[in-house]
């Protein structure tokens, strides 16, 4: 199977609007001598309200996509179109209002910012945001409406991710993008922030792409892509997706 | 030499830290320097003069008198615990020198022309000495000619006691006696219109009438011998032949002028280093307990591989070590070099054989002792926590810092504060120490300008006061001898004299307890408009009908005030004793005087109307007629004209000053550069995955500094103004300790100098923390997203 390119199961999908579109990226890391080809050649298209799992193998190049995603880094070769912007050739203030305006970003840490409180990390993306939902509902869709006040070291593992979570889409970016969000979390927590993630993505509709080791939250996905090697394998579809809460550890 | 694997971390951290290291560095190399600078001055200094003391003997008791006969000499040598006496010939004269309007005057000693010159013995520079027999034949101070551009064989036109001589320069000399050369009591060499002279005895003493005697002593008191009962046996053995009082070294004038300055340079070298080097330990301090934080897992690694908390302690406190070291260096080049100049500026001050510089290198030593016990100090709690982690804790990341609200939030004022804001207020809160000493450092920046700017300020206005308020006179001429009332209408005679106002001065030791000071007492009319004495607000306070009124100073020095009782022992005709009751205290910045009225003080000499000199207002159009005149009038001894004295004055602090002012301001900017520019990076390190993050959600490379910023704006604005307070402080202090009998200089602070003090600041800031913004660009955004290192 051709990598990316729309199967007939994918129907349905096909109605909504594509929001990447990527041809051929690679990314090469250059280290001395040493060269490390990070992804070889990916072909992929996105759309909207999707919630997207990536499996792969640690080193497989998972994050290095996801980062090219979210204008956070440039591939080596290869075009990768955001709606009808073509993003491999945009500089850094192009970058920045990309992430500013379109991206939410979940990291495996939560890097929260430990001198504001919860609220105030999230006001400090609604701030600069065009459209924003308020801070307090944003929190309160992640399950904080009562931490709101409260700084990171007051928060758990989990609350800080849900934080952090919150920050991502209170600016109702179009996409969300999540490096192992539960990685750092015990089964609980993460199940709690993955219904967070899911939720998001089913009550805003926003594209949601969502590294994972866990072959488990494949379940929960519109789609599953597993990459190796800098290159796609193949995708799954699934008809229907389970609630987080479904899915069995 | 193989290096061992902590030295190589801690070479290669250094290397990653190269612009802290450096900023710490040089805000102790500022310190250093000055402190170095001014040790070496002083040693170079001390040594110079003690070396030219000795070698050219110079006296330890000199002694004025009206006129002793030359057998008097012998009997001088056996008074006890002198070990050597010599009697001179001295005499005032005027000269009329090529491209001077002005007459210009100065002193002229003898040369003994039977016997070899055993006391204050001149250093010949250049030339010969006066030939015995040959006439008119003198040697010449160095000071006073180079400014002429005199050599051996120019001749001088020259009014000796009333008669015109021409004398011709064989040779050009220095004299251990006029190190400072300049008239006596002068807080700066005039060297354009004041020169020494020496002459053969024999021909000195015809000219002045002194044939077979002579009206100087010089003495030398063997060694540990008692120099006040010296001088009481000598005030005994002269007494009857004019003697005004025979003095010490402590009293003598370039002797005095040359300790002044050893004294002001003493107190540099303690005051400066010890608030450079603080700063200079809390930024080290900084530096340190962040790097502590940073290296928290290797620190734990180390311990867990069987490093000792020793071995863990003694590599961090390697850092602050090398940082004193690199200090260290910076600060000896930069003292030897400030005081390579600064010395060539003494040259010009004082007058030795040779006024090398010598580094003082003890100086180095302590420089690195004092600045490394300072550091230590600074860093040891940092090294204490490195030692005390324990390994198994520090393996595990830190937990996210704990804040809370600022105190401006539980006032509730948070609406009012943007997310930057609080982040700011809330990172000074929870750091007090560090944001405490990163103000002082600003603040001190802030406040170093304002010193050299009230220094100039300062002599502005003593310049101003002097010579605008107290001294309106254009012209002050003195007569050689006191004169008859006659001899001031003779003076008030001269052509273009609009106004002339007499005045009587009466060399005078004015006595209070155990204290004593010589000075002149001046009369002057109490209608005088030229003349006035005022208060510290350029008030003319009038003369009291009666007694007198003195310089704030002098009453400090005597302990005296008003209503007190001193007893002034005249030193001029038969020595009168006499007592007179202070009546008030007078302002003034130079020198320390006395002042009664005119009539009055001829009733306490017990004299007619005799003047001293007068105070001329002149009609600027027959100026030169009125100079070629007084340059006929043999009688006036000297004279001194108000912008001549001023401009001069200005012209020889100017350098100095300039040199002062360079010296603060760079100072002020290395403070403000390095004191900034270690704060940011140091946020910018300890935050940097914040910031990154930032980046990485969509704020701009700007918004991210921004956030950077605020928190040392904060803390700038608020050391500023404490800072111009601590500068107005530094100053006032400084004037203080700076304040001697010869010169004290007001303190005054205009809006200007704090302007220009801000200005420094802000720019020095600006452009540090521009450097440090740029390094945001270089942000690791994809790094923000990995596990914390
Ligand atoms: N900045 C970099 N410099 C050099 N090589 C890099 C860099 N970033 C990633 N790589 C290499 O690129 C390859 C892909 O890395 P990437 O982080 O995308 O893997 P991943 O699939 O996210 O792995 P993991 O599941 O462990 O997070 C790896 O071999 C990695 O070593
Ligand atoms: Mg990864």
């Amino acid at each position: 199977m051709i990598p990316g390119h729309a199967s007939p199961t994918e129907a349905p999908a096909t109605a909504k609007r594509l929001v990447y579109c990527a041809r051929g990226l690679t990314k090469v890391y250059r280290t001395g001598e040493v060269e490390v080809r990070a992804l070889a050649g990916v072909d992929l298209d996105l759309h909207e309200g999707q919630l997207v799992v990536l499996l792969g193998a640690s080193g497989s190049g998972k994050s290095t996509l996801l980062n090219i995603l979210g204008g956070l880094d440039i591939p080596s070769s290869g075009s990768l179109h955001y709606h009808d912007t073509e993003l491999t050739h945009s500089d850094e203030a192009f970058l920045t209002r990309f992430r500013r305006d379109s991206v939410g970003f979940v990291f495996q840490f939560y890097n929260l910012i430990p001198s504001l409180t919860a609220r105030e990390n999230v006001s400090l993306i609604t701030d600069i945001s065009v459209n924003p939902i308020a801070p307090e509902e944003a929190l309160a869709l992640v399950g904080l409406q009562d931490r709101m006040d409260h700084f990171p070291s007051q928060l758990s593992g989990g609350e800080q991710q849900r934080v952090a979570i919150a920050r991502a889409i209170a600016k109702q970016p179009e996409v969300l993008l999540c490096d192992e969000p539960t990685g750092a979390l015990d089964v609980r927590t993460g199940v709690q922030v993955l219904s967070a993630i899911q939720r998001v993505n089913q009550e805003l509709g926003t594209l949601t792409l969502l590294i994972t080791h866990n072959a488990v939250l494949a379940k929960m996905a519109d789609r599953v892509i597993h990459v190796s090697d800098g290159q796609i394998t193949h995708i799954e579809t699934n008809a229907h997706r389970l609630p987080v809460s479904e899915l069995s550890w | 030499m193989r290096f061992k694997p902590l030295h190589l971390k801690l070479l290669r951290d250094l290397g990653r830290m190269k612009g802290q290291t450096l900023a710490v560095s040089l805000v102790m190399a500022c310190g250093l320097a000055m402190m170095i600078m001014a040790r070496s001055l002083i040693y170079s200094l001390e040594t110079t003069r003690d070396t030219y003391y000795q070698e050219n003997r110079f006296g330890d008791v000199f002694a004025d008198l009206k006129r002793a006969p030359n057998f008097l000499r012998q009997r001088l040598a056996t008074i006890s615990d002198v070990a050597a006496v010599e009697t001179r010939v001295i005499g005032r004269l005027t000269l009329d020198l090529p491209g001077l309007n002005e007459p210009a005057d100065g002193v002229v000693i003898s040369l003994p022309d039977d016997r070899p010159q055993q006391l204050n013995r001149l250093f010949l520079r250049r030339g010969r000495f006066p030939e015995p027999g040959r006439r008119g034949e003198v040697v010449v101070g160095e000071a006073f000619a180079e400014v002429h551009g005199f050599g051996p064989d120019n001749q001088i036109s020259a009014l000796l006691r009333g008669r015109r001589e021409t004398l011709t320069i064989v040779g050009i000399a220095l004299s251990p006696e006029y190190v400072f050369e300049a008239r006596p009591g002068e807080t700066l060499p005039d060297n354009k219109r004041f020169g020494v002279f020496w002459m053969n005895e024999r021909e000195l003493a015809t000219a002045l009438d002194l044939d077979g005697a002579f009206n100087n002593v010089v003495v030398d008191v063997a060694p540990g011998g008692d120099t006040l009962a010296v001088i009481a046996a000598l005030d005994d053995r002269l007494a009857n032949y004019g003697a005004l009082g025979a003095i010490s070294r402590r009293d003598h004038p370039s002797a005095v002028r040359l300790n002044d300055e050893l004294a002001v340079l003493r107190t540099l070298a303690v005051a400066f280093p010890l608030v450079f080097l603080s700063i200079a330990a809390f930024m080290a301090s900084a530096v340190l307990s962040r790097l502590v934080r940073l290296q928290r897992e290797q620190i734990a690694q180390l311990k867990a591989f069987g490093y000792s908390a020793r071995q863990v302690g003694a590599h961090y406190f390697q850092f602050a070590l090398v940082i004193v070291a690199i200090g260290t260096l910076a600060g000896g080049l930069g003292g030897f070099w400030i005081g390579g100049n600064v010395v060539n500026i003494y040259h010009r001050f004082f007058r030795f054989p040779s006024l090398v510089f010598h580094p003082d290198l003890s100086a180095i030593f302590l420089a690195f002792v004092v600045s490394a016990g300072a550091s230590f100090l600074g860093v040891y709690g940092s090294v204490r926590q490195a030692m005390r982690l324990p390994p198994a804790e520090a393996m595990r990341p830190e937990p996210p810092a704990s804040y809370r609200p600022s105190l401006v939030e539980r006032l509730g004022w948070s609406r009012w504060l943007t997310p930057t804001l609080r982040m700011a207020l809330r990172n000074i809160e929870r750091r007090p120490w560090q944001a405490f000493f990163t103000a002082l450092g600003l603040a001190l920046a802030a406040g170093i300008p304002i010193v050299p700017c009230a220094f100039r300020e300062g002599i502005e206005y003593l310049l101003g006061f002097q010579w605008d308020v107290a001294q309106r006179q254009h012209v002050t001429v003195s007569l050689f001898e006191p004169a008859s009332a006659t001899a001031a209408a003779s003076i008030a005679h001269l052509p273009g004299v609009l106004l002339a106002e007499p005045y009587r001065a009466v060399p005078a030791r004015i006595r209070f307890g155990n204290h004593s000071r010589r000075l002149e007492v001046t009369g002057f009319s109490r209608e005088a408009t030229l003349r006035r004495v005022l208060d510290a607000r350029e008030r003319s306070i009038p003369l009291p009908p009666d007694g007198l009124l003195v310089s704030a100073k002098l009453a400090e020095l005597l302990g005296a005030e008003a209503g007190d009782v001193v007893s002034l022992e005249i030193q001029e005709g038969n020595r009168p004793r006499r007592n007179a009751v202070i009546r008030g205290l007078i302002t003034d910045y130079a020198g320390i005087f006395a002042y009664m009225d005119k009539e009055s003080l001829h009733r306490l000499m017990r004299e007619g109307p005799t003047v001293s000199g007068a105070y001329l207002w002149l009609d600027p159009e027959r100026w030169l007629d009125f100079l070629k005149e007084v340059k006929n009038t043999p009688r006036i001894a000297a004279m001194m004209i108000k912008n001549t004295v001023r401009e001069s004055f200005r012209k020889t602090t100017a350098e100095t000053i300039n040199l002062v002012q360079s010296l603060y301001f760079s100072f002020s900017v290395v403070v403000a550069f390095g004191v900034v520019y270690n704060s940011a990076r140091i946020a910018l390190s300890e935050r940097s995955r914040d910031l990154a993050t930032l980046r990485v959600i969509g704020f701009s490379t700007w918004e991210v500094a921004g956030v950077l910023v605020t928190e040392l704006v904060l803390l700038t604005l608020v050391a500023i103004p404490f800072g111009l307070l601590l500068g107005s402080g530094l100053a006032a202090g400084i004037v203080a300790t700076a304040s001697t009998e010869s010169v004290r200089l007001p303190l005054r602070l205009t809006s200007q100098m704090y302007a220009t003090a801000v200005f420094i600041v802000l720019s020095a800031a600006t452009v540090s923390f521009a450097i440090v913004s740029w390094r945001i660009r270089e942000l690791d955004l994809v790094g923000a997203l990995k596990a914390p290192e």
